[in-house]
């Protein structure tokens, strides 16, 4: 797999405020254990492509704080090479911050003739899938552009502003739309996976870039699909795939995995996902503790009640608290009899004791990071 | 640079009385805490004591125990100005020989030592759980141009005699020693954790390499022979948590001293911030806690799916309770799976142990057992 560079596309994740206000969505915290682009490069790496570089959209800080040396994440730690892929003079505009002009930013990556190809794969996409027979598929058949679709129920209330496309009896890409909730029944949804030979990409920002400024990647592509300069194939993923696209969404996708057969669809023994170790003790549960259908990370202490919930690192769940359909990110506190139903908790954040923090099954509360409650 | 101290980490034991869990496993090697080693301790202590240079000295089954400690870079001893050196027996011009003892083990690895020079040299057990750093008991050294000091502690009467008994004069240095005595009189037990200043102790450990009798070891030999030559031997009295765990009813009871309702001097919260204790990471996913589980008092690692009731339970990785089994008072090791309807009491559960359907563990609730290869030893 050494001809394949993979890239991780943080430009294409949605803002979902308030939690991305201060970190973009592949760094934000997933299960109390994750983050969610782990997946992207658990991905790349358990597909054997050893080159990664992160295309990174906005607030580096969040992203090289969890990434560090990147040694959790890579084969070789001498072969293996990451980058970190930033466009600095577009910071000052948002409409030029896209992963087009990063690419052009960042153009060394195109003219290395050493890689033949790009595995080009979204940050923030929660899936377990194995790059490799994509990639073959794409290879023998001589493709020039694959994109990686999938075939999703239910695009009333999921996937909304992913791109949707239509294809004719052969299976041929013929159209494609945004998804605002309009469509019924089985539609094929961009997971934002796209494997592209070099040349091709070259070519495609030659012609494309300077007449279409502020347009992403995959739209660029799908123009010039449109135009017929360059044919795009699509290939089909089946397994587990989640696009966190709202922060209700955000709660809800977290909360599926509580249900085992969506966990053993994320989980598969042969394909672990890989994240930063932070040296915490094992979570450490008192005589009166009460907890079910929860994930409880390590370095949390929980001495109350936790239920239909899911606790990140170094969290406190004092004496009589309770902490009910809530999601805890790490380094909370949540003291003596409080109470924290249908909310996510931000890190560093304090609830003090007998405090009641209460919010909606279908509107959650949001507590910003280190708020003292 | 010239290394100031280096530590040398004695880890070649067998652990005899530790049964089927070390037929396989170097002693020190032996999980802990649901997430440890038994080495990560002493390792994680030098790591916080800022020590860079370290050797880990194994010799019964250490191809485990090897790839474990690696090059140190599960406790953050492979940076810049570090070494990690697996140290185990090996052939020489002289020809091969194995660790003949604790001294010997040293001795066999001057060598190493003298490439780094150090003006210090800290012994260290593998096989015992403590967390602290040596900060302290180097200064005690160094100001006090001690030529060896031994880290001490009191024990009952009852038990000095498992131990090397010190007699210490009112300045608080060793004035006798004695291993394992028959009849003790005093309780003052060394930990088996000595800083010798490096020549000295070169020159002791060359000296007592030629003498036929000798065990080659630091109890037995060489500290007395430093102490018939007046040398300079200090206490240095260490109070906090300390296990030497020999036993499979003392490797579970220093299990359970990490929960919440066990020994609050070794409790790992506590701790953290100026101890960190580090260990190799795991890729296992989240713990879950089933909708039905019960769980109290326990000490639980991720990756660990409990569905089940523990209570009173250290449980490790990839560990498996499900709905309807039952452990009360167990350490459950690596990858063991508890399935319905089992009952598990009083127990340690080796690493990948599978306790089936209706099975119960220690019915008879008369002590701690080991559950190993499907059989309940004492």
């Amino acid at each position: 797999m050494k001809k394949v560079a993979g890239i991780v596309n943080f430009h294409s994740s949605p803002e979902i405020s308030p939690i991305t206000d201060s970190r973009p969505l592949g760094s934000t915290s997933y299960l109390g254990r994750y983050a969610f682009c782990d997946f992207a490069l658990s991905n790349l790496c358990n597909s054997g492509i050893s080159s990664v570089g992160l295309m990174v959209k906005n607030h580096q800080r969040s992203i090289l704080k969890h990434l560090g040396s990147m040694d959790s994440w890579v084969i070789n730690t001498k072969i293996s090479q990451t980058r970190i892929l930033y466009n600095e003079p577009a910071q000052r505009d948002p409409r030029l911050n896209t992963d087009v002009n990063n690419l052009l930013e960042n153009d060394w990556l195109l003219y290395d003739a050493s890689y033949q190809m790009f595995a080009i794969v979204p940050s923030h996409i929660v899936m377990p899938i194995d790059l490799r027979p994509f990639i073959e598929r794409h290879v023998e058949a001589n493709q020039d552009i694959t994109l990686i679709a999938a075939k999703q129920d239910n695009l009333k209330q999921h996937w909304i502003g992913s791109k949707v496309f239509k294809v004719n009896d052969k299976g041929e890409l013929i159209g494609w739309d945004v998804n605002k909730g309009q469509f019924s029944g089985k539609n094929l949804v961009n997971l934002d996976v796209i494997l592209i030979n070099r040349p091709t990409l070259v070519s495609v920002l030659r012609q494309y870039a300077p007449t279409h400024p502020s347009m992403d990647l995959v739209s660029l592509l799908l123009a010039a699909h449109d135009e017929g300069r360059h044919k795009i194939a699509l290939d089909y993923y089946d397994g587990y795939a989640r696009c966190i696209d709202s922060f209700q969404h955000y709660m809800d996708y977290s909360f599926e995995i509580l249900d085992r057969k969506n966990a053993e669809r994320l989980f598969l023994k042969s394909w672990p996902i890989y994240t930063l170790t932070h040296d915490t003790p094992p979570a450490l549960y008192g005589g009166a503790s009460e907890v079910r259908n929860s994930y409880i990370s390590n370095g949390s202490r929980i001495e109350g009640k936790v239920i239909n919930s899911i606790i990140a690192r170094n969290v406190h769940v004092g004496k009589g608290a309770v902490v009910r359909n809530s999601i805890i990110f790490s380094t909370v506190r949540i003291n003596d009899n409080a109470s924290v139903e249908n909310a996510l908790v931000d890190k560093y954040s304090i609830i003090e004791r007998g405090h009641v923090l209460k919010g909606k099954a279908k509107d959650p509360l949001y507590v910003h990071q280190g708020a003292i409650l | 640079m010239a290394v100031k101290i280096a530590a040398m980490i004695l880890a070649g034991g067998k652990g005899t009385r530790l049964g089927a869990l070390t037929r396989k496993l170097a002693k020190p090697a032996v999980s802990y805490g649901g997430k440890y080693r038994i080495i990560d301790f002493p390792l994680s202590n030098c790591a916080n004591s800022g020590i860079t240079h370290v050797g880990v000295l194994t010799q019964y089954e250490s191809s485990g125990l090897n790839s474990y400690v690696g090059n140190g870079r599960n406790w953050g001893l492979n940076g810049v100005n570090c070494l990690t050196s697996v140290l185990s027996p090996k052939q020489t011009e002289q020809g091969s020989n194995w660790y003949r003892g604790t001294a010997d083990a040293i001795y066999q690895n001057l060598d190493w030592l003298d490439a780094l020079s150090p003006e210090y040299v800290l012994i260290l057990s593998g096989d015992h759980i403590y967390a602290t750093t040596y900060d302290a008991m180097l200064q005690q050294h160094i100001g006090n141009k001690a030529d060896c000091t031994v880290a001490v502690r009191n024990v009952p009467l009852s038990e000095a005699s498992r131990f090397g008994i010190c007699e210490t004069n009112e300045s608080g240095f060793i004035v006798g020693f004695k291993e394992k005595p028959k009849n003790p009189k005093g309780t003052l037990a060394s930990m088996g954790i000595y800083i010798f200043t490096y020549q000295t102790l070169r020159k002791y450990l060359k000296a007592d390499y030629g003498k036929e009798l000798s065990e080659h070891d630091f109890g037995k030999d060489i500290i007395p022979a430093m102490i018939a030559r007046k040398k300079r031997l200090l206490a240095y009295r260490y109070d906090g948590y300390w296990k030497d765990v020999g036993t499979i009813v003392s490797l579970h009871q220093a299990n359970m001293d990490l929960l919440l309702s066990g020994d609050p001097a070794i409790n790992l919260y506590s701790i953290q911030n100026s101890a960190h204790i580090y260990s190799e990471d795991n890729h296992c996913a989240p713990q879950y806690i089933g909708a039905s589980a019960v769980v109290r008092d326990c000490l639980i690692n991720q990756g660990a799916m409990v569905k089940g009731l523990v209570d009173h339970c250290v449980i490790s990785a990839e560990v498996v309770v499900e709905e309807g089994a039952e452990c009360h008072n167990a350490v459950l090791m690596n990858g063991c799976h508890i399935h319905s309807g089992a009952k598990v009491y009083d127990c340690l559960v080796a690493p990948n142990e599978v306790v089936r359907r209706g099975e119960t563990i220690n019915a008879a609730r008369d002590g701690i057992v080991l559950y190993a290869g499907g059989r309940e030893t004492k």
